[in-house]
């Protein structure tokens, strides 16, 4: 069985960097970005299985990514990782397509969770 | 206007004050009450981000501290409603405690405010933007390690700023660089017109005074070394920057410009284009250390690179000064030696040394041969080898990747860690090419899904249960810590643990502060801990899934050190960590010290013990407010413990639809407070041995001798105890003594503590101290964490399960029958042991509903100190 594919978009570093190791060590490959201009022109190139984006983002936001994604790849599932007081607002504004949601902070256990849910759907367990 | 006026000047001399009626105080008090709740929650919960195992960002700390400075505004005007403004004072204070924080997080904490100079003794941690990374790790090795380096100071980058910015140097620096980079200018042509400019400016005024305010002796002789941020960190500069040996005071300055101009030599220019940093500023700050006057020095490496032995340190040694060493020039005496305690020396081999560095007395250093009987001899001893191979490994565990450590040994025998940085490795070394989910899953796994995290990361030995405080001193360095209980007295074997797994605790708790501040990897809440993993079983601990495995999962650990980022060292998290060292510390441990005041609260923390005091005080102010108690409602309660004990309920207390103002026991609904009256009512109790007294006339005459002179509830001759169903706030005077006890019992642990304050006598300072001591030890065995100053003990309990602190409240209720007349009879030191064993002897059933705590033969080797 090949390996998940996954996205990482947080405009943050430390998100990024803490995630990456976390999610290989899971055995998944892990591409990580902070610039969401850089992530839509990867998408492009690259279907991934799952994305991991923060919401609100400098320039194409999170939203945007999710559409563009989408749009290219049905299949490919997004999990939302965003602050614990913007969550109701994100929930509400979209959860069309949206795997799941996720405030910030938040336990490594915790997405680590929802990637295996994700996992197991996008496999067709 | 005038009248108004009149009447304030009146009030003032008078020293009389507004009253506030009964309800409204009994109101802000509530509030007070939860308002407290919420701010140590909210601490709590910023702690618990320190330890790795959320992901938080930048915001979230924003966010954290702003709601913080909130509630604490309010708990300051709360305290201020009920008390007419008396405690104005907290306003300014509030500012002073925040703005310090609000600049942190503004980015850059005021870098151009800090000073040019620090002292080592004085510098701050987690701040290498300042200090750099060198001396910010050398801070570190010093004051939290406790492992010796030499003393000094360094030159911070605000100083280097400023002394670019005095000569006017910035724009010449970039349009070198620019020269170099567009291909116009060699890189030699660039670099030494840079430098020349650097050696050939003024160090301004104040720098130079700050400089030599720390460098007054004539006699010493410095080592100037660079500190660049950025610096044994993520990039290594190693050996690109200058360092030099046995400067004279007199030549410090001249030496600090070499250094500076260092920062542009063709070699470090080369490697910051490599790195692609070469359009950001560049800073230096300069690390200077009182030279050693070395009688042999050397390197250790925490990982062979030469052999392929994984299990082996490598330390390298010569005779003199460390520049053969560093430079790798001559040849060496080379040990190979276990990692693991004890250290075993697996090789060594002493080559011969031809010739040694020394200083030279006016500055400098010089080569000199060595003689034919010395070429051959060890440089260091065996025991100097173990002691460094500790050392070594000591530093690893807490920088979290192996490290190249550069060290001396003085002409006494002394070792000194002159610096410390993250060791090179190749992939020769660690291979990273394998699927680290598949290597692992070939170990069996021993507990899964089990715990919380107190602290992130992989930690790997041996198991070495600890039940007692005895059994702390066999502990092995790099061992596996696995307990029951979280015991404050674990604290001295915390960073000697190379992972920890305990039973109880929680990640907001006592040990999961400690295991912070010493990064050691722990997962606390275990269910079963100790019986699954046994003394002697090498097990390795991965937070990250939540998974002891059975066995040293090297793919693991080595996984761990090849990832670029310790989280630990990132700047997100070195925020968090100042952010915290200005929100949780407690400094006002008592508040009867006379500098509990808002002029001594240092932290969030300390504004929010201070005004939990002083709203507590106003609410039983006795002598300002017998009238305010017109308006309450204030229970006697009625016992045969002779205690004359007032309840005043703040609300769910005291059961409903009771009659009159006499009530027993059982009409309490306060959890604390029952709990407390059923250790105070336990039937020993109040009977004496061996000192015989007729109990009730002893105890009337106790309670009727009031102090007059000791203000608050004791001059009104009884006891008050402020209560509501969760919450008691007790204090009692029993003749002398003066016993204060603030507790909560919820259902959830993370909200629950005690506080308790005992405190004078009538006997003498020796016996009141012996009584203290008596008082510590049983504390302490029940896990309190105590503090003892003269006769004063203060203890403290957080995060504790209901159960838990229900046990504890009785034995607090025991221990006020105990402790009454304690002193009297401690007439010699031998007595302290005695008591205290008399006490859990006594008690033993009471402890025997403790987990672990019938256990009292522990308290026999107790060493207090």
């Amino acid at each position: 069985m090949s390996k998940l594919r996954i996205m990482v978009l947080d405009d943050e570093p430390i998100v990024c960097k803490r995630l990456k190791p976390a999610l290989e060590k899971q055995g998944y490959e892990v591409d990580t970005f902070t610039q969401s201009s850089d992530a839509m022109k990867q998408i492009e190139q690259v279907d991934y299985d799952l994305i991991i984006t923060d919401l609100k983002m400098k320039g194409v936001d999170g939203m945007q990514l999710l559409t563009a994604a989408k749009q290219r790849s049905p299949k490919t599932e997004v999990i939302v990782i965003t602050g614990f007081a913007t969550m109701e607002t994100a929930k509400e504004s979209f959860h069309k397509g949206v795997f799941d949601f996720i405030a910030k902070p938040f336990k490594l256990s915790e997405i680590q969770e929802v990637v295996t849910r994700a996992e197991a759907k996008i496999r067709g367990e | 206007m005038w009248s108004r006026i009149k009447e304030s000047i009146k009030r003032l001399i008078s020293g009389k004050r507004e009253k506030i009626p009964f309800h409204n105080v009994f109101e802000q008090f509530q509030t007070l009450l939860q308002y407290h709740q919420k701010t140590m929650e909210l601490i709590a919960d910023v702690g618990e981000k320190s330890g790795g195992d959320y992901i938080f960002d930048r915001k979230y700390l924003v966010d954290s501290t702003a709601e913080l400075q909130d509630l604490l505004l309010r708990m300051v005007k709360g305290l201020n409603a009920i008390s007419s403004d008396r405690y104005y004072e907290l306003y300014s204070t509030l500012d002073r405690v925040f703005y310090p924080i609000e600049a942190e997080l503004r980015g850059r904490l005021a870098l151009s405010d800090a000073p040019y100079v620090i002292s080592l003794t004085e510098i701050p941690p987690d701040t290498p933007e300042l200090t750099g990374g060198k001396a910010n790790a050398l801070g570190e090795i010093m004051h939290r390690l406790g492992i010796p380096a030499p003393s000094g100071f360094v030159i911070t980058n605000t100083a280097y700023h400023r002394f670019i910015e005095y000569n006017e140097l910035e724009e010449r620096i970039h349009s070198w660089l620019e020269l170099w980079i567009s291909g116009k200018e060699s890189l030699e042509k660039a670099a030494g017109q840079i430098r020349y400019s650097i050696l050939a400016g003024i160090i301004p005024q104040d720098v130079t005074r700050q400089i030599k305010a720390q460098s007054k002796n004539e006699d010493v002789y410095w080592a100037i070394r660079s500190s660049a941020y950025g610096e044994d960190g993520d990039v290594s500069f190693a050996g690109l920057h200058e360092s030099i040996l046995n400067v004279q005071t007199g030549q410090v300055l001249d030496a600090y410009k070499r250094v500076l101009a260092s920062l542009y030599s063709p070699e470090a220019l080369t490697y910051r284009r490599q790195m692609g940093m070469i359009g950001e500023e560049a800073a230096m700050a300069v690390l200077c250390q009182e030279m050693i006057d070395s009688q042999a020095s050397g390197v250790v490496q925490t990982l062979s690179l030469e052999t392929e032995q994984p299990d082996c340190l490598a330390i390298y040694a010569a005779f003199g000064l460390g520049r053969t060493v560093v430079e790798g020039r001559d040849s060496l005496d080379n040990y190979l030696v276990r990692r693991t305690s004890p250290h075993e020396i697996i090789s060594k081999r002493i080559a011969k040394k031809e010739s040694f560095i020394r200083a030279v007395s006016r500055g400098g250093e010089e080569e000199l041969p060595l003689p034919e009987e010395r070429q051959i001899q060890a440089s260091v001893s065996d025991a100097t080898v173990e002691s460094l191979a500790k050392w070594a490994m000591t530093l690893e565990r807490y920088f979290k990747r192996p490290q190249e450590i550069e060290w001396a040994l003085d002409s006494k025998g002394g070792i000194w860690i002159l610096q410390c940085r993250r060791l090179a490795l190749s992939g020769a070394v660690i291979s990273t090419d394998e699927d680290i989910c598949e290597r692992c899953s070939i170990y069996p796994i021993l507990i899964k899904d089990e715990g919380v995290v107190a602290h992130a990361g992989v930690g790997s030995g041996l198991v070495y249960t600890v039940h007692h405080n005895d059994e702390m001193t066999g502990f092995p360095d790099g061992a596996v810590l696995v307990t029951k209980y979280s015991a404050p007295w674990l604290a001295q074997i915390v960073p000697n643990a190379s992972a920890i797994i305990a039973e109880r605790g929680s990640a907001a708790g006592h040990l999961a502060t400690i295991v912070r501040e010493f990064r050691v990897p722990a997962l606390l809440g275990v269910d079963r801990a100790t019986d699954i993993l046994r003394d002697g079983m090498e097990i390795t601990l991965d937070t990250h899934h939540r998974t002891v495995y059975s066995g040293k999962v090297d793919e693991l650990i080595n996984f761990e050190r090849v990832q670029s980022m310790v989280f630990e060292e990132s700047p997100e998290f070195r925020l968090l960590r100042r952010l915290l060292k200005r929100i949780a510390p407690l400094h006002l441990i008592d508040p009867y010290d006379p500098q509990f005041t808002p002029e001594h609260c240092l932290s969030v923390h300390d504004m929010i013990r201070f005004i939990h005091e002083k709203a507590v005080q106003e609410l039983i102010d006795i002598p300002n407010s017998m009238q305010r108690f017109k308006g309450a409602k204030v229970w006697t309660l009625v016992s045969d413990v002779p205690l004359d004990l007032r309840i005043l309920d703040l609300g769910g207390g005291i059961e409903p639809n009771v009659e009159g103002n006499k009530i027993h026991i059982e009409s309490v609904n306060s959890l604390p407070l029952r709990a407390l009256w059923k250790g105070v009512s336990y039937p020993d109790t109040w009977s004496t041995e061996p000192v015989s007294v007729d109990f009730k006339g002893f105890m009337s005459s106790l309670t009727k001798n009031w102090d007059a002179a000791g203000g608050g509830v004791a001059t009104a001759g009884f006891n008050l105890v402020v209560i509501n169903e969760f919450y008691m706030n007790l204090h009692l005077r029993l003749g002398y003594h003066f016993n204060l006890i603030d507790a909560t019992m919820y259902e959830e642990a993370q909200r629950n503590h005690i506080y308790f304050r005992f405190a004078g006598g009538v006997t003498d300072l020796t016996r009141r101290s012996r009584r203290a001591q008596v008082l510590a030890q049983i504390l302490s065995n029940y896990h309190f964490n105590v503090v003892i100053k003269g006769d004063l003990v203060v203890a403290r309990l957080v995060d504790l399960p209901k159960d838990e602190i229900e046990s504890r409240l009785q034995i607090l209720g025991a221990l006020i029958g105990f402790s009454r007349q304690l002193d009297i009879q401690l007439r010699s030191d031998q007595d302290v042991n005695q008591f205290v064993q008399q006490f859990l002897d006594r008690y033993t059933n009471l402890t025997r509903s403790l987990p672990g705590g019938g256990e009292n033969e522990q308290v026999k080797n107790y060493g207090f100190g």
